[in-house]
């Protein structure tokens, strides 16, 4: 690249951008109204923007596949969230080896290569710590044999790409929240299929699982993903402990 | 996220915020209704983009002024904003001179590299934002640079 060029880029940050508005719940609620009468259906659109953003997103949901595609953008962090019909058929818990070695917090710190949060402090110190290198660290609880508490971090959109995705079917609640000024999607009401990025750097289809009540948080340099049999309430407080 | 860009896009072309909001929940509800017609082996972005940028060109179109950018970053040029270790790099003089010969390029010149430099996006998604050829984004990249270059007093062989 020459100089100019380079010059160019270098001045982007002086642009001053005026500060851009969340159109997702708008988009959401016209897209969920009917299309005729432009004058109504904008009226309708800023009500429902405005009053009923939840409601609006759920009746969003019922589109068919091949139309949700616009609601891609309703992604969170390094997460790609996509709105289906019907889920795959797919395991009940998060196959082990996805999660990587079982190691120490100091280690899976040195190998993630993104900034890591520690356990939560309200939690007693988690069963396992697992860590797939430069890809994600994933606290484990246990109750017994099964998974009762799963926290993963994966590296936040600072590599631009996507390292998560969940298919998201009709039976299942989205809540956009901010916590403490991150932003953050509750996902809650039924299972959804979740994948990690494999080592192809694809996602590979028959290797996730179904998960259940889970919050993501886009922390910037990292995404964070909690699973577990949780209120939001609930939920929301582990990622507060989480500093 | 994505919206963030498309945003953005919507205010160079649109040249006002409120037009750009309102042209990319426009665009957005447009792209849904019109799926049906979206290729599934395309790259979902660039198609967005393009249908976005469109909505905010016809909003400046009918409000009658001009792209967005180039006042926005004179502005800037003053000092306010806070600059990236490489604008810091830049002089105050040539941060000056660079957005004078930016905003003293005719409208298409200046579209091509805001959206390439400014806005950091590819030649297809630029192309996609422009609605013109990818070659057209090529040609029309070097030429601007050219100008910028006599403009700057740094004309290459």
């Amino acid at each position: 690249m020459n100089g100019l060029e380079q010059e160019l880029r270098a001045l982007a940050s002086l642009v001053e951008w005026p500060e851009d508005a969340d159109v997702a719940p708008a988009v959401a609620a016209r897209i969920a109204a009917p299309p005729p009468r432009r004058r109504t259906s904008l009226r309708l659109a800023v009500a429902l923007a405005l009053v009923l953003v939840l409601l609006a997103l759920a009746v969003a949901l019922v589109v068919p596949p091949a139309r949700t595609a616009i609601l891609d953008w309703l992604g969170i962090g390094s997460a790609r969230i996509e709105l289906v019909d019907e889920l795959p058929a797919l395991p009940l818990t998060a196959p082990i080896e996805l999660l990587g070695q079982p190691t120490t917090l100091a280690d899976a710190r040195r190998r993630a290569g993104f900034p890591v949060s520690p356990p939560p402090r309200s939690e007693p110190a988690p069963d396992e710590i697992r860590v797939v290198d430069g890809r994600r660290v994933s606290y484990l609880w246990r109750d017994g044999g099964a998974l009762r508490l799963l926290v993963t971090q994966v590296p936040g959109l600072l590599q631009r790409t996507e390292v998560l995705k969940k298919l998201i079917p009709p039976s299942v609640r989205i809540e956009r929240l901010t916590i403490d000024g991150d932003g953050a999607v509750f996902l809650a009401g039924g299972p959804h299929a979740v994948y990690l990025l494999g080592p192809s750097g694809s996602f590979e289809e028959d290797r996730g699982w179904l998960a259940g009540t889970t919050l993501l948080v886009d922390r910037g340099g990292t995404t964070l993903r909690i699973e577990g049999d949780l209120t939001r309430e609930q939920a929301v407080g582990l990622v507060r402990a989480m500093t | 996220m994505h919206q963030a860009i498309a945003f953005r896009i919507a205010f160079v072309a649109a040249g006002d915020r409120a037009d750009a909001e309102e042209a990319v929940q426009d665009g957005f509800v447009k792209a849904h209704r019109a799926l049906g017609r979206f290729r599934d082996d395309a790259p979902f972005r660039p198609w967005i983009l393009r249908i976005v940028a469109n909505e905010a060109r016809n909003r400046r179109r009918s409000a009658g002024r001009r792209a967005g950018l180039a006042p926005r970053a004179a502005a800037a040029a003053s000092g306010d904003a806070a600059p990236s270790p490489e604008a810091a790099a830049l002089s105050h003089e040539r941060r000056d001179a660079l957005l004078a010969a930016l905003c003293a390029l005719d409208e298409r010149d200046r579209e091509v590299l805001v959206h390439r430099f400014i806005l950091d996006l590819g030649e297809e998604e630029t192309a996609a934002a422009l609605g013109v050829r990818r070659g057209t984004v090529k040609s029309r990249t070097s030429r601007a640079l050219g100008r910028m270059r006599s403009a700057l007093g740094e004309e290459r062989p």
